[in-house]
């Protein structure tokens, strides 16, 4: 009876362990599975997202001194190159949608029209690194302020210059509730120099109350809408790859 | 010849709720490490600090280009260095090829590479776990370690050092009430609160949160210890289940009645 247990023990774990791993990875594919693995985002967002708490707020000195980005590369196309070099001028920021006031502004009328804030605070990216820049732009509230939301918008969509590559369109939103956040900024700075292409030039949304990638770069159109769905998918880039909507988990 | 109903007593070890959330919390455990694992591929590396210090990790797993063209893998902790080729930094990608993940599929959920998909497991039992645990820690408030479990721990140690030679009692020995009750009490608490010091929003709603682990980071190294020291627990956890009476005590787990033989000893 005591021939070979070990080692049959050790058969038994590891093709138990890959067993799961094989089973797990099948019943990810069943639809009904993955609307029950979905499911905690709605109690997450309930629990989580019911006040607008502020994202810890740092000194100087705790900023990195490199402030890490994904390997995507900025927008490709001749225009936004033009647009680096000749230091944003002809680029404008269109805010349209269920709005009273739909604008466009342009760099200089973002730095002059508006109130400038900054924030030092810590960006957690999905994969799980942490990095701490200071942010400084144009709050979304006081946009939001400025264009007017019409009673029936219920998302305000952050539309980006660049693509994966694939000629899909990044894209971002957040709830009018989160977008009001007092934190929630429309960055044209970061650690005081005009936010770097790749980091996000001209404009970088930041969300630091949830995880990185709501944080879209390259904004330049903000729209508001009633609902998500359709054209706008499940209401981000990363979201139609099944990332969770609700980042702050 | 010797009369069976004295020699052997039944008794109702493990009350209904008990066994489920057992079960339950042992299937979400183990779903839990793996898809934590999947997650822990996506940014291979611990940092003993707030903000990642990219130059510095406490321990990083990758795979470097060996000058004979063969993918190395390996695990860094602090400047230790070793080679894990085929297991941990370069292995099995889940599609039958090998890739540079630090954890190998065979050890993920799923087992493809995909963060999306191993968040979404992980946060859906990290609820079952907590729910699970809190049934449980009502029912194991009861194995708080008395004066007495701690004077015959000891004895129990010693008994403890032939894993098949430990008398079967009635009432659980002092080093399973210490071990379950620490396990319940202590590591469990400290990977659930570790895990939530990871989320932004909670962060923002209680900033002592990452600060009482030593940031964000290092709030990742203790989740991923406390992930270590639950698999320690789990692999003692089956080898004592196993050599103490395999039969005997599944069965006290899944329908509550546990046979304790007189003498003590399970043959």
């Amino acid at each position: 009876m005591r021939f070979g247990r070990r080692p049959f023990l050790g058969l038994v774990a590891a093709s138990s362990l890959s067993g799961c791993a094989r089973i797990a990875t099948s019943l990810t594919e069943n639809s009904h599975v993955r609307a029950l693995l979905d499911a905690p985002e709605r109690l997450d967002l309930a629990l989580l997202g019911a006040g607008q708490p502020l994202a810890q707020e740092y000194r100087k000195s705790d900023v990195s001194p490199v402030f890490r980005h994904n390997g995507f590369d900025p927008p490709s196309s001749a225009q936004y190159q033009n647009w680096v070099e000749d230091g944003w001028r002809g680029f404008t920021l269109r805010v349209d949608g269920l709005v009273e006031r739909p604008a466009s502004y342009d760099m200089t009328a973002l730095r002059k029209k508006f109130i400038r804030r900054s924030q030092i605070t810590r960006h957690d990216c999905v994969e799980g690194w942490s990095v701490i820049g200071k942010w400084s732009g144009v709050l979304v509230a006081d946009l939001m302020a400025d264009a007017g939301i019409k009673p029936l918008a219920g998302y305000v969509v952050f539309h980006c210059m660049d693509d994966d590559g694939e000629g899909t369109q990044y894209y971002e939103s957040l709830s009018v509730r989160q977008a009001l956040h007092p934190q929630a900024l429309l960055a044209y700075e970061l650690n005081d120099r005009p936010v770097p292409p790749q980091n996000g030039a001209p404009l970088r949304l930041k969300v630091p109350t949830q995880l990185g990638y709501k944080s879209a770069k390259h904004v330049n159109h903000i729209e508001l809408v009633a609902t998500l769905g359709g054209r706008l998918g499940r209401g981000g880039y990363w979201e139609d790859r099944n990332y969770e909507w609700y980042a702050g988990i | 010849m010797h009369d069976v109903s004295t020699a052997r007593t039944r008794v109702y070890r493990h009350p209904l709720p008990v066994r489920l959330t057992h079960w339950m919390a042992a299937l979400a455990l183990g779903v839990l490490a793996m898809s934590g694992m999947q997650i822990f591929n996506a940014h291979p590396a611990l940092y003993a600090s707030d903000a990642s210090t990219f130059d510095h990790p406490l321990m990083r797993f990758g795979a470097d280009l060996a000058p004979d063209g063969e993918m190395v893998g390996y695990v860094t902790i602090g400047s230790l260095r070793m080679n894990t080729t085929g297991v941990f930094g370069y292995g099995p990608d889940g599609m039958g090829g090998q890739a540079e993940r630090a954890f190998p599929s065979w050890l993920t959920i799923p087992a493809y590479q995909d963060l999306a998909d191993g968040r979404r497991w992980h946060i859906f039992f990290a609820w079952v776990l907590v729910i699970c645990a809190a049934v449980y820690a009502v029912w194991a408030l009861r194995l708080r370690p008395t004066r007495r479990d701690l004077r015959e721990l000891p004895q129990a140690l010693r008994t403890h050092l032939i894993p098949w030679r430990v008398p079967q009692t009635a009432e659980l020995n002092p080093l399973q009430k210490l071990t379950y009750f620490a396990v319940v009490f202590v590591v469990a608490p400290v990977v659930v609160i570790s895990g939530l010091a990871l989320s932004p929003a909670m962060d923002a709603h209680f900033h002592w949160l990452p600060q009482m682990f030593g940031g964000r980071q290092f709030a990742r190294i203790w989740h991923f210890a406390g992930m270590i020291a639950l698999m320690a627990f789990f692999a003692v956890h089956v080898l004592m289940v196993t050599t103490t009476g395999l039969v005997n005590n599944l069965r006290s787990m899944l329908s509550g009645w546990f046979v304790v033989r007189k003498g003590g000893h399970v043959s």
